[in-house]
C-alpha cells in the first residue's frame, strides 16, 4: 500500500492568494495536513474566496465564498480555521498551534508579520524546529524589503521584459529585435515561487530529519525571478549585452516561431533545429524543392529570410488544424506543438492518458458539480500523491483545530464564535457582482465562450 | 560553501541542456555533493548553445553550462561502453539520486531506465525529467522549449491578445520543469527516510507548466469562457508603459486610495473623482491613459519605482540585464556569488534563488572543465591507480 511521503507533518498556511496556497495545496496532495488560516472577516479574507472567481457558470451562488474556481484549485485538501489575528486571543491561539506544527507558510509583507508579533523569530521561540517560509515580493532584507508586489509588476520588474517582446520594423522595413518590453503573464512570478518553495521546504524538512534544525526561508519572488535568468545576466557580465527581444525567432534555428492554423486564434509551434529537421519540414509541406532555395540553404541564410519563409509555411498551417500541423510534424520528426486553449488542454489526449485531471467532489450545499483539477508534473513509482479532497468550507476545522488539537473548551470556542473570531460566514461580506460573458468578451478580458461546454469536457 | 541543508546527499547528474542541470544546480546549492557525468569527447549540449563568454564558441565559455554547473565536479564515462558502464555502477552504489533527462526511448538504450538502475541500487530515486513525461500519445515527440510552451497551454496566454502568442523568456519551461524536479526529488528522499527505499520520479515538464493555468483552467470547466492573451484595450495600468528612461508598470493594486496613485503620478486632471473607481477607470480608460502616458513621461523609471512603493503602491518597472547586475536590493542581500573559473575569469554570478538566514554561503565552485574531476573522483573515490586512469583515457572510456 503506498502512503503519502508528508503523512505526519502538520503545515500552518497563513497565506493569500496564488503563489504560497498553491505550494500549500501540492503539500497537500503530498499528504500534508494542511491548516488554512481563514478570517471571518470580508474585508481581510483570501482575495481568491471573494473576488477572483470564476464562479459557477458566472454566477455566485449563496455560498460564493466557497465556489471561486482558483479558490477550490489552490486549496484543495486543506483545512480551514478562522482567526481574526487582530485580538491577543487569536494570536495566542495561532502560536499555541505553532508548537504542535512543523511548517508555516506566510506571504504578509515584513512589517505585517512584526506588528502580529508572528515574524520568524517569536514564532521559533514556540517551537524551535520550526520550518517557515516568508514570501514577499522583495524579501526580508535589503532597501526595498517594505515593498508590496503583485506578479503582473513583480514579473518586469525581475527582468523578464528584457528578454521578451515581439520584433518591430526597422529603418529598411524588416523586423528587428524589439524595444517594447512583454511579459509571460498568468502570475509568472507567483509559480516559480511555490515551486522554488516546494523545493526550499523539502531541503529543509530533509535536514530537520538528520540534525533537528529548523530553517527560515526567505522567498523574494524578485530574486527567484532573477535566478532564472540568469544566462541573460551572464551575457551583460561578460559581452554587455541587456536585452533580447525577438518575438518567438531563436537566436540560432530557423525557422521558429508560431504559425496560423485553422480556426479563430489558432496556432502551433514549429522549431527546425538542424538540417535533418528542416529537410523533414519541406518534404512535410510537400515542398521539397524548398529545401533546394538558396535563400533557405543554411540556418544563417533562413533566419536572414525568415520572413519570406514564415509566410510560406503560414501558408501551409493556416488550412490545417494546429493538431493536424503537430501530428504531420511529430511524424516526420520535426519539433512542432499546438498552441492549447485551457480548453484544448482539459481534452488533450497526453493529459487525459497520464491522468493529469484528478475529480474532485464538493459537498452537494457547496453547489459545484464534481469537476477535473489540475494534478501535478511529477509522479512517484512508489509514494502516493493525489488530491486529497475539495477546498475547505470557511471555518470546517475550528472544532477539530481548537477542540481536539488545542484543547480548547466549549465555552470558550462559544465565547470565540460570539464575537466573530471562528465562524462559517463572512462578517460583512456580499457577493461579488458578475459581468456577463458578453460583456467579458468585449472587454478583452476572455475570448469566447461556450454555452454547452459540459459537453465538450470529458466525463468526470 | 554552500548550504548545508542537503549535505551528505550524493547525486549523479546525467542531465544535459537546461532542465536537469536546473533541477541538480538547486540541490548543490541546497548542499549536496553533485557530479556531473558528460560524455567524453562532446560533454553536456550546453556547452555547444549561446551566448558564450567573450562571444567565443568555445565548450568550456557557453554562458548557460557555467551558470547552471556551479558547485558540481564533472567526470566523464561513456554508458554504453562496458568499462564506462562499470564506472557508472561503481558510482551508483554510493549515490543517493540520479537526475536524467533523456528523450524516454534514448534513456531505456542508455541503461539508464529505473528497473536497471534500482537493481544496482535499491535506495536510489532516479528523477526522469521529459518534456512531457514518460508515457502517453507525446511522450517521444521532438520537442523543444517553445514546443513544450505552446503544448502546456501557458504560451496561449502569453503576449498581446490582438497578436500571435509569444515564447517565454530563455527557456523557461525547463527552469519550470527542474525547479519541480528538485521539490520531488526531495519528497522521494523524503519517503524514503521511513520506507528505507528509493523510487522513480517522473517528470513532465509541460504538466509542470500546466500547473500555472489555475485560473484559465476553471474558467472553461466552471463557466465555458476561453481566457486569451492581455487586451490591448484599458488605460494601462498593471501593462508595461513607457517613462522617460524606460518602462514601468503602473498599478492600482493594493489597499491605497487612487487619490494616492494619481497624486504619486502627479497629473492634476487624474484626481477627477471620475477615475476613482475600477468601473470608472474602464469606462474613461481612453482619456485616464493619455493622462497617465503625460504623467509618465515626467518620471525615470527608479525613482517612480521607489517613490511607489514609499507610499504602499505595487509598481513595477522594466529592467534590463545591466540593471538587475547592478541592481542595490540584489546587492544588499548578497544575492551575487563570486565565481572565478579557470578558462572565462572571475564574475558575479547570480546566486541562489532563496535567502536562508543562518546559512553561511561564501563563495561557488566555477562549473567544472570537461572531465576536470576524473583523476579525483575515479582515483581518491573508486580508487583507481594512475596507470588505470591512463588506460581508461587511451580507451575514450573517460
Amino acid at each position: 500500500m503506498p502512503s503519502a511521503p508528508l503523512k505526519n507533518i502538520r503545515v500552518l498556511d497563513l497565506s493569500r492568494v496564488f503563489a504560497m496556497p498553491f505550494a500549500g495545496a501540492n503539500l497537500a496532495d503530498l499528504g500534508a495536513e494542511v491548516i488554512k488560516i481563514d478570517t471571518c472577516q470580508a474585508q481581510f479574507m483570501d482575495t481568491t474566496r471573494t473576488i477572483t472567481g470564476p464562479f459557477p457558470d458566472n454566477q455566485p451562488g449563496e455560498l460564493w465564498w466557497e465556489q471561486g474556481g482558483t479558490f477550490q484549485n489552490l486549496n484543495r485538501g486543506k483545512r480551514s480555521l478562522t482567526l481574526d489575528l487582530r485580538s491577543d486571543e487569536a494570536k495566542a491561539i495561532l502560536k499555541d498551534l505553532v508548537r504542535v506544527s512543523d511548517v508555516v507558510l506566510e506571504n504578509f509583507t515584513p512589517r505585517v508579520m512584526a506588528r502580529f508579533g508572528l515574524d520568524f523569530k517569536s514564532l521559533r521561540a514556540e517551537k524551535p524546529d520550526l520550518i517557515m517560509v516568508s514570501n514577499t515580493g522583495y524579501g526580508h532584507s535589503g532597501p526595498w524589503s517594505n515593498f508590496g508586489a503583485m506578479a503582473s509588476a513583480l514579473e518586469p520588474t525581475h527582468g523578464t521584459g528584457a528578454f521578451m517582446g515581439y520584433m518591430e520594423a526597422g529603418p529598411d522595413g524588416r523586423l528587428t529585435e524589439g524595444q517594447v518590453p512583454n511579459k509571460m503573464g498568468n502570475s509568472y512570478s507567483d509559480f516559480l515561487a511555490s515551486w522554488t518553495a516546494l523545493g526550499a521546504l523539502m531541503a529543509a524538512l530533509l535536514r530537520r530529519a538528520r540534525t533537528g534544525e529548523g530553517q527560515w526561508i526567505d522567498l523574494a519572488m524578485y530574486q527567484t525571478g532573477t535566478s532564472v535568468i540568469g544566462t541573460g545576466l551572464l551575457d551583460f557580465t561578460f559581452n554587455g549585452r541587456r536585452t533580447l527581444r525577438i518575438g518567438n525567432r531563436h537566436p540560432v534555428w530557423s525557422p521558429h516561431g508560431v504559425y496560423p492554423c485553422q480556426g479563430h486564434d489558432q496556432w502551433a509551434a514549429i522549431a527546425v533545429r538542424n538540417q535533418d529537421d528542416w529537410l523533414a519540414l519541406c518534404q512535410t509541406m510537400g515542398n521539397p524543392m524548398l529545401a533546394a532555395d538558396a535563400r533557405f540553404a543554411d540556418p544563417i541564410d533562413r533566419r536572414q529570410h525568415q520572413e519570406e519563409l514564415d509566410e510560406i509555411i503560414a501558408a501551409w498551417t493556416s488550412v490545417r488544424t494546429s493538431y493536424q500541423v503537430t501530428t504531420l510534424l511529430q511524424e516526420a520528426g520535426v519539433p512542432a506543438g499546438a498552441v492549447l486553449t485551457a480548453k484544448q488542454v482539459l481534452t488533450d489526449p497526453q493529459h487525459l492518458e497520464r491522468g493529469y485531471f484528478e475529480t474532485v467532489h464538493n459537498p452537494p450545499e457547496v453547489g459545484l458539480r464534481p469537476k477535473g483539477y489540475v494534478g501535478r508534473g511529477w509522479k512517484f513509482s512508489k509514494s502516493e500523491a493525489s488530491i486529497k479532497g475539495p477546498a475547505p468550507q470557511l471555518g470546517e476545522a475550528n472544532d477539530y483545530v481548537l477542540g481536539e488539537i488545542l484543547g480548547i473548551e466549549p465555552a470558550r470556542l462559544l465565547a470565540l464564535a460570539a464575537d466573530w473570531t471562528i465562524g462559517n460566514t463572512p462578517e460583512g461580506g456580499k457577493a461579488p457582482g458578475s459581468v456577463p460573458l458578453d460583456e467579458q468578451v468585449e472587454l478583452g478580458s476572455i475570448t469566447a465562450y461556450d454555452t454547452n461546454y459540459l459537453a465538450e469536457l470529458p466525463q468526470v | 560553501m554552500p548550504a548545508g541543508l542537503l549535505s551528505g546527499i550524493r547525486v549523479l547528474d546525467l542531465g544535459s541542456g537546461i532542465s536537469g542541470p536546473w533541477c541538480a544546480k538547486i540541490l548543490a546549492d541546497y548542499g549536496a555533493e553533485v557530479i556531473k557525468v558528460e560524455h567524453p569527447g562532446s560533454g553536456d549540449d550546453a556547452r555547444r548553445i549561446g551566448p558564450f563568454a567573450a562571444d567565443d564558441p568555445n565548450p568550456e565559455k557557453s554562458l548557460t553550462f557555467l551558470y547552471l554547473n556551479t558547485n558540481k565536479k564533472g567526470i566523464t564515462l561513456d554508458p554504453s561502453t562496458p568499462t564506462g558502464r562499470k564506472l557508472l555502477n561503481q558510482l551508483l552504489a554510493d549515490a543517493d539520486v540520479l537526475v536524467e533527462n533523456y528523450p524516454p526511448a534514448q534513456s531505456k538504450e542508455l541503461g539508464l531506465d529505473y528497473d536497471t538502475l534500482s537493481a544496482i541500487n535499491p535506495q536510489l530515486v532516479v528523477t526522469s525529467i521529459t518534456p512531457f513525461g514518460q508515457t502517453g500519445p507525446y511522450r517521444d515527440y521532438q520537442a523543444t522549449d517553445i514546443v513544450t510552451y505552446a503544448l502546456s497551454g501557458l504560451m496561449y496566454h502569453s503576449g498581446d491578445s490582438d497578436k500571435e502568442p509569444l515564447r517565454n523568456v530563455l527557456d523557461q519551461s525547463f527552469y519550470v520543469a527542474g525547479a519541480n524536479a528538485a521539490a520531488a526529488t526531495q519528497v522521494a528522499l523524503f519517503a524514503r527516510l521511513t520506507s528505507g527505499e528509493g523510487q522513480y520520479v517522473d517528470v513532465s515538464a509541460s504538466e509542470c507548466l500546466g500547473g500555472h493555468l489555475v485560473q484559465p483552467l476553471p474558467y472553461y470547466n466552471y463557466m465555458g469562457a476561453i481566457k486569451g492573451r492581455r487586451p490591448v484595450r484599458g488605460a494601462g495600468f498593471d501593462e508595461l508603459m513607457p517613462a522617460r528612461d524606460g518602462y514601468v508598470a503602473p498599478s492600482v493594486q493594493g489597499s491605497q486610495p487612487w487619490s494616492t496613485v494619481a497624486g504619486l503620478i502627479g497629473v492634476p486632471e487624474m484626481l477627477d473623482e471620475k477615475f476613482s473607481t475600477g468601473a470608472g477607470r474602464i469606462a474613461n480608460g481612453e482619456e485616464l491613459k493619455e493622462l497617465l502616458i503625460k504623467g509618465l513621461s515626467q518620471w525615470d523609471r527608479m525613482p517612480l519605482f521607489l517613490a511607489s512603493g514609499e507610499q504602499r503602491l505595487v509598481f513595477g518597472m522594466a529592467q534590463d540585464a545591466g540593471d538587475l547586475v547592478n541592481c542595490p536590493h540584489l546587492q544588499a542581500r548578497d544575492f551575487f556569488v563570486e565565481v572565478n573559473h579557470p578558462v572565462v575569469g572571475s564574475a558575479q554570478y547570480p546566486g541562489m534563488a532563496v535567502r536562508l538566514p543562518g546559512e553561511t554561503i561564501t563563495d561557488s565552485q566555477p562549473a567544472p572543465l570537461l572531465g576536470q574531476h576524473n583523476s579525483e573522483v575515479y582515483g581518491q573515490q573508486l580508487g583507481y591507480s594512475p596507470e588505470n586512469l591512463v588506460a581508461l583515457r587511451n580507451n575514450n572510456v573517460i
